[in-house]
């Protein structure tokens, strides 16, 4: 224990230290909660670390070492994230991967490192790493799966249980007096913490290995900004294999003793939430749109007295808030009317949401529509939104409760210093910032240019200190006559329309510009039944004329907001919306624009020789892995 | 909107299978029964021991009932003879000089035997049959208690309540009574609340719904009728004996005729099958609005300056509340319980219609 107190005291802060030391001095407070059959088991931090250290004697018992990874593949899973912890505890690498990702997705990780083992969720998963094994994966000598059902009649070398693996570490706890101790003390600062992927929005993801110092950094710095407290309740919901989850539910809820609840099922979330009632959520713009969207629609369907009552206070709130965000001061009437909505109206929508608690709101990821913004400070949750990326853990720029602004992120994190490049892009230093991509010097070198992080995001600081993101800086393109624009930024002003989910801007050294885009299902489609639109699919709703007038809608609010050579001429609603299974989309919902601009070509060179319509086969892969086509011909819209 | 439901959540079964999970419905079950507590301090005596009193007994009574009708499905048409065993029976005992707790406890047990002892018959037959039946039953009661005066006394005799003290302690001021009456409601309303949550209650439910499929279930439908017709006439034996005890003071025959049975029977049926809260309407609206509406008219008549004479005047009251009866009913089917229910519904989803994933 000595020369854990050593390392604490040098800064140099360790995952097995820190669970040292949460058992230790916090061994009652609950670590964990996850719901199963509708009852949250909990675990203490000394069930917890005990249950870790374990995992990571049985996984060294089976080859686990310092060089190798071990994927991760499932859902959010209680054991999933344990067992990360427990292969950092051996300074290997962990490595989580999206629960959907496809096979060749998986193929791609075996290249990059010795693979030597898998922590599968479930049957489902199993089968998928049996299958990447017969891909040429024999490296993966044992397969450890949490929930056993329908696994009971496999018969497969190397497929232990959970269970199995702690008590074969347990027993050997049992047997080496000291291995408790050593194995939590022998991973250094700067011995990986997890192997994350980059989101390959161009070309093939690149491995990126955050040090323990790394994330732990990330952890202190956010605290320091004010993003989090300490003993916050959080739900652990977000892809496993996001940066973002691994930042907050893994490395913040170790530094700052988090009660991280792990829901039932993915289907389960918005039921589980509400239960926890978390006091931290963080969710992609996207995530918050669509409850904007299912709060809508409900009260759309309420009865009268409901739905004129949540008008009066939700109108005067939005508006109040609005006033506030263009700096103008409010009424004399308006903290009254505040406490009677609070009462009546924002406290029981927000109780059903599971949002009563909340304390710490973000969004990031992507930039947030102003109404979605305004509604949730109407709703009184302090929305803010957060900036970062993978090389940085996550963590860069945070707004503080106090001062929000649309248009910024917030100041850079206390521990993170940022500055502008000539270009335009913006640099980062801290000790957050990963050392390099794996295996990749030459991409690691351009990265990490004189010891800075290339973020490769446009962007400047306001003179208050206040960092403004414009969008990437590989996307800034040029039209034929020259104008500059970031096909991004007009993107996800498309999508803060509640009708738009997706869309591509073209334009790149063309005369104008003009869209593809993919309706909102849920959205249009409870739209068209009010409106009596009738339809029968999504292709189907996506042609129709009444929703055409609809989006033209949003087409014109954008084109009010760019500059005149800027404005969008056409659109195409495609029949389709993009897929992360088709390859259109990264696993975070980012566009893969070559991907799209390929598959697309018929559509976008009819969006610009004048045709009013154009034939369109779609690639559709179904979740069996089986491709179809979806045939269709898409009328070309005038804005 | 006063429903928050956020945050609360189960670590355990224990906490999951809590009688009031609602945070809401705690409180409020709370703030009744402190209510109840302090009822002799705001309440004026003659609304308490004329109004008060006789609801929290017969709205004990008529959740015994409940048990027997609303949770295991009989239909039982003799539960004032019932009561009326009781009652006898702990007054002869407390006359013999037995105290009063075990006086109140051997009434019940004697309810309790001859309640089963005509199920055991009854049993036999189902629905409209088995109403028949426990019809006969309250006849051949009425009929032993008129013509045995070692009983009654005699039929126009009525037979006099001994002072009732309880733990040593004579009761014999109003509070004390309504005490007592409140004491017992309250312990059956305990009991019926955790009644819902014990596999005895879901087996009760389960030959509700249908006697035979709870049998292919395992579960004896028989032994399960037997013991909701012991249990409902244990309650039935030591309401009617509170009743006596600190209410009418005295017992004869008609406090115990087929009309107070299926008076009774409307209590628990305008209250809602199956609800607790609802037997505690049923009994208000059975008991407690005729006294009202009756008001109502005398005043409303001689405001006007209406000269009715008084036998229209007798009436109306009685036109008026079996209107509202009907009302009810024609409203909502599943009675008060139910209404209530709606309400809580309406405001647990609010501001929504219903909470969509």
């Amino acid at each position: 224990m000595t020369d854990l107190t050593k390392n604490r005291s040098s800064g140099g802060e360790t995952i097995g230290a820190l669970l040292a030391k949460n058992a230790s001095l916090h061994g009652k407070d609950i670590a964990r909660r996850e719901k199963e059959r509708g009852i949250w088991k909990e675990t203490t931090w000394a069930e917890y670390a005990q249950e870790v250290v374990a995992c990571a004697a049985g996984l060294e018992k089976i080859g686990v070492k310092p060089g190798k990874a071990v994927l991760v593949l499932g859902d959010n899973r209680a054991r999933l994230y344990g067992g990360m912890l427990a292969v950092s505890l051996l300074g290997a690498y962990a490595m989580p991967a999206y629960p959907g990702a496809t096979l060749e997705e998986l193929r791609h990780f075996l290249g990059e490192v010795e693979i030597v083992a898998a922590i599968a969720e479930d049957q489902e998963q199993v089968d998928k790493i049996l299958e990447l094994k017969d891909a040429g994966a024999e490296g993966i000598d044992h397969i450890i799966y949490d929930e056993a059902r329908g696994l009971g009649f496999y018969e497969v070398e190397g497929l232990l249980s959970w269970d199995h693996l702690i008590e074969v570490g347990q027993h050997d706890l049992n047997e080496t007096p000291g291995l408790r101790e050593e194995l939590l003390s022998r991973a250094k600062p700067e011995d990986p913490a997890i192997f994350l992927h980059s989101s390959g929005t161009t070309g093939a993801p690149k491995g990126i290995v955050l040090s323990q110092k790394n994330v732990l950094a990330a952890a202190r710095n956010g605290h320091a900004a004010g993003a989090f407290d300490e003993n916050e309740e959080i739900l652990a919901y977000l892809p496993m294999a996001w940066v973002g989850d691994y930042a907050i539910t893994v490395a913040a809820a170790l530094l700052w003793r988090f009660t991280v609840n792990v829901p039932e099922r993915q289907e389960t979330v918005v039921r589980d939430m509400r239960e926890i009632a978390p006091t931290f959520y963080l969710a992609a713009p996207r995530s918050w749109d669509q409850m904007l969207t299912t709060i809508q629609v409900g009260i759309e369907n309420s009865t009268p007295l409901k739905k004129r009552l949540y008008h009066f206070f939700m109108d005067r709130a939005i508006a109040a808030e609005t006033r506030k965000l263009n700096g103008k001061s409010g009424g004399v009437l308006e903290p009254l009317g505040r406490l009677l909505g609070e009462a009546i109206i924002f406290g029981p929508v927000k109780d059903q949401f599971g949002m009563s608690r909340l304390k710490n709101a973000f969004t990031g990821g992507e930039a947030i529509g102003e109404d979605t913004f305004v509604f949730y400070r109407a709703l009184g949750i302090k929305l803010r939104q957060l900036y970062g990326q993978t090389e940085n853990s996550a963590i860069n720029a945070i707004q503080s409760p106090g001062e929000v602004r649309l248009h910024t992120v917030g100041k850079p994190a206390p521990g993170v210093e940022v500055t502008i490049a000539e270009d335009g892009e913006i640099l980062v230093r801290s000790d957050s910032v990963f050392e390099g991509y794996f295996n990749k010097p030459e991409a690691t070198a351009e990265a990490l240019e004189g010891g800075w992080l290339h973020t490769g995001d446009a962007g400047y600081l306001e003179e208050d200190g206040h960092l403004v993101v414009l969008g990437r800086v590989s996307e800034v393109m040029h039209t034929a006559g020259g104008e500059r624009f970031v096909p991004n930024y007009i993107e996800n002003r498309l999508k803060f329309s509640p009708y738009i989910k997706d869309a591509a801007v073209i334009g790149a050294g063309l005369d104008e510009l003009t869209a593809m885009v993919c309706v909102d299902f849920e959205a249009v489609g409870h739209w068209a039944e009010v409106n009596g639109v009738p339809y029968v699919s999504y292709a189907d709703l996506s042609q129709r004329e009444e929703v055409a007038t609809l989006l033209r809608e949003a087409f014109q609010r954008v084109n009010k907001a760019v500059t005149e050579p800027l404005r969008l001429q056409r659109f195409v609603s495609l029949p389709k919306e993009f897929d992360p299974d088709d390859g259109e989309i990264t696993r975070t919902r980012k566009l893969r624009r070559k991907v799209v601009q390929e598959r697309y070509a018929d559509v976008i060179a009819a969006l610009y020789d004048g045709s009013k319509e154009v034939h369109v086969s779609a690639q559709v892969t179904y979740e069996t892995g089986e491709v179809g086509k979806v045939e269709r011909s898409l009328p070309i819209r005038e804005v | 909107m006063f429903y928050r439901l956020s945050g609360v959540h189960h670590a355990n079964y224990v906490s999951d299978s809590r009688i009031f999970k609602v945070p809401a419905d705690r409180n409020l079950t709370a703030f009744i029964f402190l209510i109840g507590l302090a009822a002799p301090f705001i309440i004026p005596s003659l609304y308490l021991n004329s109004y008060m009193l006789p609801w929290l007994i017969w709205t004990a009574a008529a959740l015994g009932l409940n048990l027997v009708t609303g949770w295991a499905g009989q239909l039982h048409l003799g539960y004032a003879a019932v009561m009326a065993v009781g009652a006898y029976s702990s007054i002869h005992a407390a006359r013999f000089g037995v105290p009063w707790e075990f006086a109140l406890i051997i009434g019940g047990l004697t309810s309790s035997v001859i309640g089963s002892l005509f199920a055991f018959a009854a049993l036999r037959v189902k629905g409209l049959y088995l109403a028949l039946t426990t019809l006969a039953m309250q006849f051949v009661m009425d009929w032993v208690l008129t013509h045995s005066p070692a009983i009654s006394g005699g039929s126009h005799a009525s037979l006099q309540s001994p002072t009732l003290a309880l733990l040593g302690q004579e009761i014999t001021t109003d509070t004390g009574f309504y005490y007592v009456a409140f004491g017992w409601c309250v312990l059956v309303t305990i009991f019926m609340l955790n009644l819902k949550r014990t596999g005895l209650g879901r087996a009760l439910v389960a030959v509700r719904e249908k006697d035979f499929a709870a049998a292919i279930l395992g579960v004896n439908s028989f032994y399960y009728k037997i013991l909701a017709f012991a249990t409902s006439s244990f309650i039935a034996g030591v309401s009617g004996a509170l009743l006596v005890a600190t209410f009418f003071f005295l017992a004869a025959p008609e406090q115990f005729s087929v009309a107070v049975s299926i008076q009774v029977l409307a209590m628990v049926i305008v209250g809602g099958l199956g609800s607790i809260i609802g037997s505690y309407f049923g009994v208000a609206l059975i008991l407690l609005v005729p006294g009202i509406v009756n008001g109502l008219v005398v005043t409303l008549s001689d405001g006007l300056g209406m000269q009715i004479d008084v036998e229209t005047l007798a009436h109306i009251p009685n036109a008026v509340y079996g209107a509202l009866i009907v009302i009810i009913l024609l409203i909502e089917p599943l009675g008060l319980g139910k209404l209530y229910g709606n309400i809580r519904d309406y405001l647990m989803v609010w501001p929504f219609d219903q909470f969509k994933k």
